[in-house]
C-alpha cells in the first residue's frame, strides 16, 4: 500500500502518543495525492465526492482527522447510503400501503394482531461469503437476528436465499481467484447451520439457486422474521440528552474493518487479501445478549437500541442520533477491545459482530448492568447523548472526531447513467423429447428441481416448538416440499405467519423486468398455497456494478416492475437491502431481487401442504408455451420467452386460493415453479407418497408447454369437490380444469390420447431426492 | 404443584420448548440460570435447586459445544452446584435431559450411570452423527421394557414421532457388550425404528448402535433422550399432522411430561 507522503500527518498532543492520531491533510496535499491515497487504503471516494469533502472542511476550517475521514468513507459507501439505488427505489417501490408499516428501522415493523407485531428483514453477505462462505455467512445469519432483536422483537424464524454457480463447474472454469461452488456451496450451508442453530432460532425459508452467472459472485441473503409486542418497540434512537451510550456485548476488534467499503467494489483476483473484511462470528456471545437485551426492553429499561452492523461505532451512534436529533458525546479509550493497540479510527468503524449500542436513561442503569451481568455479558458506558446535534469522539479525552450527523450519514446520492443491454435473441423454444419419462427424470433430477434435503435438513426447522408446518410435508422423512412454512408464534392464539421466498434468477437473468415481476408472483404463490394472504415482503436488491449502464438499466428495470408487482398486490415493501457491485473480472451476476414475504394465516388448524392426500387434481391458471428460463429449456439447450405476468389475474386468484383453503376446500395445493407442471405433480406425490393420473390435452395443445412450461400465476390443487370448485373459480373469472386424480401407483401423464409418461415413483423420487447428493459429492457437509 | 427448574446457561436455546412442555403437562416449571445456584449473583435471585422436584435440562448448544457437545455445562454444573445436583438425584427426584440436556446427563456420568463397580473410565460418550453433519427431521421411536417409571405410557404402545436435531448423537459405549448389559438392566429407554420396521437411516439419524434414542440410570429416575418429546407436545407440532390428525389433539410427548410431573407429584 503505497500513500503518497504529506497526505497523512501525526497530531500532537500529551494525551496519547504520537501516531495514534493521525490528521489528513485535505486542504493542503495535492488533490490527486487524496486521490490515490483514498483508492490505496480503500475510503472508495469518487472525485466528486473528495471535492465535497474538502469543501466541508474549508468551511470548518481544519483538516480533517483521520477518523472522520474513515467515517466518511463508511457513511458515503453505496452499503450504507445507498447513492446509487435510493433515486431508483423512490421512484418505484417507495410508498406502498405505506399505512400498514408502523416502523421501518433495522428492520419493517407491522401488524400481527391488536398487540402485536411482527418484523422482517432480509440483507445480503454476498462479499464475505464469496471469500470465507463458513464465517462470512454464519455473521450474516448474526447480522439479521440483531436487527430484528434491537426493534425488540424476538426472532422466530430464519430464512435464506442463496445462489451458486453450477455444482458441476469443471475446476479450469472457474476464474482465478474464485472459489469452486461446491465448496461454497458446503461452506455457506455449514455456517448457516452452524450459526442458526446454535443461537435457537428455527430456519424456515428460503432457497437455493445454481447458475453460471453465480458462478465468480456467490450470493448470500439471510433473512429474519421476528414477533414483539406493541408496548415493547424500540426505535433505533437515542434517548432524550442526558442518556447514556452503552456499548453491550462482545469485544471490538480489527475484524470487519472496510467490511462496508469492500462491499461496495468489485471483487478481484486479489480478493482473497481481504478476508480482514470479514467479520468472526460467536454465537455463544450472540445468543445471551439477545436474551439479554430482549429481557432489558421487556423490562421497558431501554430508550433506544441499534444492532452495530455495516458502519461500526460511528453508523450506529451517528444514525441514532439522526433519528433523535440529538447529538453525542463519546469516549474511545473506554471500549473493549480484543487487541492492543487499537487505533481509534479503527475502534470507531470496526465491524466487530455480536455488540448492541444501547441507550438507556441514566436512572435505568443499574437495573440493565444487572440483567446483563446475570448472562455475562460485557457492557461499557462511552459517554452521553447531547443538546447540540453535534457527534464528538474523544480520545483519552481530547475531541478527535467533531462532525454533525447528517454531513456523515446521510451521503450523498448519485443519477447514474443507464443503458439496456442489445435484445438478446431469445432462441427457440425446446421440442418435445423423444422419451418423455427421461425428459421428466433429467428435469426432475435438475440441480434448481432436486431435493433440498440434502442441504437443507442440516439446519434445525423445529427448536422454539412453534413450527407449524416445516420445510417438509407429507409422510415423515418423505421431504416433500412446503410452498410456505407456517409459524405459530403466540402460545394462545391460533393466528400464524407464513413465510415464503421468491426469485428464480433464470428468468431475471434474461429479462430483468418480466424476471421480478415472476418473483413477485412465485412469492404471492408460495404464501396463498399456506392459506395465508400476502402482508409485507422484505427485499434484497443484490446487483452488477451500476457504474456500468447496463448494470444500472438492470436495476431499474428490476425495481419497476417491483414496484408494479406490489402496487398491485397492495403488499408494501417493509424493509429493504441493496447489494451492489456483485461484479468481478469474471463477470456479474444477474438481476437478483431476493424476496421474503410474510403472510397472515387467519387460523393455522385451517392451512394446507403440498404432499397428495386423494382426490381429484385440478390445475388453476392458464398456461402458455413460453420456456424462458425454464429447466427444461435448460435441459434440451434450447430458449424461449420469459413469461410475462398478469397481475390482475394474480390479484384474484390469490384471493381465491386463499379462500379455498381456508375454507377447507382442498386437501392439497402447490405451485409449479423450476420444472413446470410435471415437477409441481411429482413432488406431490413424493410428498404422499403415492401416484397419480393426469391427462394434460386441455392444460396447454402442446405437450411439452403442458408438461414443463413454467408459466406463472398457476396452481395445483387436490379436492374433494373438483366441480364445485371449478364453477366458483370460473365465476371469479380465473381459469381452472380437473385434470386427474391421485392413485396409487405410477406418475401417469397423458395428453390427447397418447400416454406422454407413466414413470414409477421410485425412479422418479430416487431422480429428485438424490439429485443434489449426486451433484455436490456425496453426503453433503 | 410440581415445581420445575428449566435450567439454562448461554448457549441452552430450547428453554422455552421445554418450558412449555411441563406447563401444558401440568407442572409448575421456571427457568433457573445456572448461575443462580451459586452466590455470584444477588441473594434476592439466588436458587436452592433443593426446592425444586424436576431437573429439566434443555436442548442446545450449551456454551456453544464447542468442546466436546454438554462437556461445559455438565463441568460448570458440577463445579458450581455439584453437591445440590447429587442431593436431588440421592433423592431420586426426576432429572431429565434433553437432546444437549442428554449429553450433559452423559458428561456428568448420571448417564447410564454407576452399576455399582466404581468404574474410574468415562461411562459413555454422544458423538458426531454418522453423516457427519446435523440432522433435523422426524424419528419414530419405540419404547422398551425400562425401570424408568416415566415410560411407563410408552411400553408396549406404537411408536411415537419425536423431532430429532442434533449433530452429535450417537452412542458410543466403551466395550459393545456394555449395550446389552444396559438393555438388560432396563437402560435402555426408546430406540429408534422406522414405519416398516427397519431403523436404516434417516429413521436412525446418528448410527447409535442399537439405535439406541435415550437412556435411563439404575434408578430409573434420570432420563437422557436426543429427540425432542418437547416439541412434540400438540399434534400440530407433528411434521405430518395434516395427513388427518387433528391439530388441537396431544402430541405424542405430552406423555412423557404429565408422567414425570405425576411421578415427581406423588413422590
Amino acid at each position: 500500500m503505497t500513500v503518497p507522503d504529506g497526505v497523512l500527518a501525526p497530531v500532537r498532543s500529551d494525551a496519547y502518543d504520537e501516531g495514534e492520531v493521525q490528521t489528513v491533510r485535505l486542504l493542503e496535499a495535492p488533490i490527486e495525492d487524496v486521490q490515490q491515497a483514498s483508492d490505496e487504503i480503500g475510503w472508495g471516494f469518487a472525485p466528486a465526492e473528495l471535492a465535497a469533502i474538502k469543501d466541508h472542511f474549508e468551511q470548518l476550517g481544519r483538516n480533517p482527522r483521520l477518523i472522520e475521514i474513515e467515517a466518511l468513507a463508511q457513511g458515503w459507501s453505496e452499503h450504507c447510503c445507498y447513492k446509487t439505488s435510493r433515486p431508483v427505489l423512490r421512484e418505484h417501490v417507495f410508498g406502498i400501503e405505506d399505512d400498514d408499516v408502523l416502523l421501518r428501522q433495522d428492520a419493517g415493523l407491522l401488524a400481527f394482531d391488536d398487540d402485536h407485531v411482527y418484523a422482517l428483514r432480509i440483507e445480503s453477505h454476498n462479499h464475505p461469503s464469496a471469500i470465507e462462505p463458513y464465517g462470512g455467512a454464519a455473521t450474516g445469519v448474526g447480522g439479521i437476528l440483531r436487527d430484528i432483536a434491537c426493534m425488540g422483537c424476538q426472532p422466530v424464524a430464519l430464512a435464506d436465499q442463496l445462489y451458486f454457480g453450477p455444482p458441476d463447474t469443471p475446476q479450469d472454469e472457474v476464474p482465478g481467484g474464485i472459489k469452486h461452488p461446491v465448496y461454497l456451496t458446503n461452506g455457506v450451508v455449514s455456517g448457516i447451520s452452524d450459526y442458526g442453530n446454535r443461537v435457537g432460532i428455527p430456519n424456515l425459508a428460503g432457497s437455493v439457486h445454481f447458475h453460471e452467472d453465480y458462478t465468480s459472485n456467490c450470493l448470500v441473503n439471510v433473512g429474519c422474521v421476528g414477533i414483539g409486542e406493541r408496548d415493547n418497540i424500540i426505535e433505533s434512537a437515542s434517548g432524550d440528552p442526558g442518556s447514556v451510550w452503552l456499548l453491550a456485548g462482545g469485544k471490538t476488534g480489527r475484524d470487519g474493518i472496510h467490511g462496508v467499503t469492500f462491499a461496495s467494489q468489485e471483487l478481484d483476483e486479489d480478493s482473497e487479501e481481504q478476508v480482514p473484511a470479514v467479520q468472526l462470528g460467536d454465537p455463544i456471545t450472540k445468543e445471551p445478549l439477545l436474551h439479554a437485551c430482549l429481557e432489558c426492553i421487556e423490562a421497558d429499561l431501554v430508550e433506544g437500541m441499534k444492532d452495530l452492523g455495516g458502519g461500526g461505532l460511528s453508523c450506529a451512534v451517528g444514525e441514532m442520533c439522526e433519528e433523535a436529533g440529538v447529538g453525542a458525546d463519546i469516549e474511545l479509550s473506554e471500549v473493549h477491545c480484543k487487541a492492543e493497540g487499537m487505533r481509534p479510527w479503527e475502534i470507531w468503524v470496526s465491524e466487530s459482530q455480536e455488540r448492541m449500542m444501547i441507550s438507556v436513561s441514566p436512572e435505568n442503569l443499574d437495573a440493565v448492568r444487572e440483567i446483563l451481568d446475570m448472562w455475562d455479558v460485557e457492557c461499557v458506558e462511552l459517554g452521553e447523548a447531547t443538546e447540540d446535534e453535534q457527534i464528538t469522539a474523544r480520545w483519552h479525552g481530547e475531541p478527535i472526531f467533531e462532525l454533525g450527523p447528517e454531513f456523515v450519514y446521510e451521503g450523498p446520492e448519485v443519477d447514474r447513467p443507464s443503458q439496456a443491454p442489445e435484445e438478446p435473441d431469445p432462441g427457440p423454444a425446446p421440442r418435445a423429447p423423444e422419451a418423455w419419462d427421461k425428459a421428466l427424470v433429467e428435469v426432475l433430477g435438475h440441480d434448481n428441481v432436486a431435493c433440498r434435503a440434502p442441504l437443507l435438513r442440516q439446519y434445525d426447522h423445529t427448536v422454539r416448538a412453534s413450527t407449524v408446518v416445516e420445510p417438509w410435508v407429507g409422510e415423515l422423512n418423505s421431504d416433500g416440499h412446503a410452498d410456505a412454512t407456517v409459524v405459530k408464534p403466540l402460545p394462545d392464539s391460533w393466528q400464524g405467519l407464513a413465510i415464503a421466498a421468491g426469485l428464480n434468477p433464470a428468468l431475471t437473468a434474461i429479462d430483468p423486468y418480466r424476471g421480478s415481476l415472476a418473483a413477485i408472483d412465485e412469492l404471492a404463490r408460495n404464501l396463498a398455497c399456506a392459506g395465508a394472504r400476502p402482508d409485507a415482503i422484505a427485499d434484497c436488491l443484490n446487483f452488477p456494478n451500476p457504474e456500468k449502464p447496463e448494470g444500472m438499466w438492470k436495476l431499474e428495470r428490476s425495481a419497476e416492475a417491483l414496484g408494479e408487482g406490489a402496487r398491485a398486490l397492495e403488499i408494501p415493501f417493509a424493509s429493504g437491502n441493496v447489494s451492489l457491485y456483485n461484479e468481478s473480472h469474471a463477470g456479474a451476476v444477474p438481476a437478483t431481487p431476493s424476496l421474503l414475504g410474510v403472510g397472515i394465516v387467519e387460523d393455522v388448524r385451517d392451512t394446507a401442504t403440498s404432499d397428495l392426500k386423494g382426490g381429484d387434481i385440478v390445475v388453476v391458471g392458464r398456461t402458455t408455451a413460453e420456456f424462458g428460463g425454464s429447466v427444461y429449456s435448460q435441459t434440451r439447450e434450447a430458449g424461449g420467452e420469459v413469461p410475462d405476468v398478469d397481475l390482475d389475474a394474480l390479484t384474484r386468484s390469490v384471493e381465491a386460493v386463499v379462500s379455498a383453503v381456508e375454507d377447507g376446500r382442498v386437501s392439497a395445493v402447490h405451485d409449479p415453479s423450476e420444472g413446470g407442471l410435471a415437477a409441481a405433480l411429482a413432488e406431490m406425490a413424493f410428498g404422499g407418497d403415492t401416484g397419480f393420473q393426469v391427462d394434460l390435452t386441455q392444460v396447454h395443445p402442446e405437450p411439452a408447454a403442458a408438461m414443463f412450461a413454467e408459466t406463472p400465476t398457476r396452481w395445483v390443487l387436490e379436492t374433494d369437490e373438483a366441480d364445485e370448485l371449478i364453477t366458483d373459480l370460473e365465476e371469479a373469472g380465473l381459469h381452472a380444469q380437473r385434470i386427474g386424480e391421485t392413485r396409487e401407483g405410477d406418475l401417469v401423464f397423458d395428453h390427447g390420447g397418447d400416454r406422454l409418461a407413466a414413470l414409477d415413483p421410485d425412479t422418479a423420487y430416487e431422480a429428485w431426492h438424490e439429485g443434489l447428493t449426486r451433484s455436490l459429492g456425496g453426503d453433503q457437509a | 404443584m410440581t415445581r420445575v427448574a428449566v435450567l439454562r446457561m448461554e448457549g441452552t436455546n430450547n428453554e422455552q420448548d421445554m418450558h412449555r412442555a411441563f406447563a401444558e403437562a401440568g407442572g409448575d416449571p421456571a427457568y433457573v440460570h445456572i448461575k443462580q445456584l451459586t452466590d455470584r449473583v444477588p441473594e434476592t435471585q439466588q436458587v436452592d435447586l433443593l426446592d425444586y422436584d424436576v431437573l429439566a435440562l434443555p436442548g442446545g448448544f450449551s456454551a456453544g459445544d464447542y468442546v466436546r457437545a454438554g462437556a461445559i455445562f455438565a463441568a460448570r454444573l458440577e463445579a458450581q452446584a455439584g453437591e445440590a445436583l447429587q442431593a436431588f438425584h440421592e433423592d431420586e427426584r426426576p432429572i431429565v435431559g434433553v437432546c444437549n440436556g442428554f449429553q450433559v446427563l452423559v458428561e456428568l456420568g448420571l448417564l447410564p450411570g454407576d452399576d455399582g463397580d466404581e468404574a474410574a473410565e468415562p461411562e459413555a460418550a454422544l458423538t458426531m452423527n454418522a453423516s457427519d453433519h446435523y440432522e433435523c427431521r422426524p424419528s419414530l421411536l419405540e419404547a422398551s421394557e425400562t425401570n424408568c417409571p416415566f415410560l411407563e405410557p410408552y411400553e408396549g404402545e406404537d411408536a411415537v414421532v419425536f423431532p430429532s436435531a442434533h449433530a452429535e448423537g450417537r452412542l458410543e459405549l466403551p466395550r459393545v457388550e456394555d449395550l446389552d448389559e444396559l438393555a438388560d438392566r432396563g437402560q435402555v429407554a426408546f430406540r429408534y425404528t422406522g414405519p416398516e420396521g427397519s431403523s436404516e437411516y434417516p429413521w436412525n439419524p446418528n448410527g447409535s448402535p442399537g439405535d439406541v434414542a435415550a437412556l435411563t440410570d439404575p434408578t430409573g429416575t434420570v432420563l437422557g433422550i436426543m429427540p425432542h418429546p418437547d416439541r412434540a407436545v400438540h399434534a400440530w407440532q407433528h411434521p405430518d399432522w395434516t395427513r388427518g390428525r387433528d391439530p388441537e389433539a396431544r402430541g405424542d410427548g405430552l406423555a412423557l411430561f404429565e408422567a414425570i410431573v405425576d411421578h415427581a407429584g406423588g413422590a
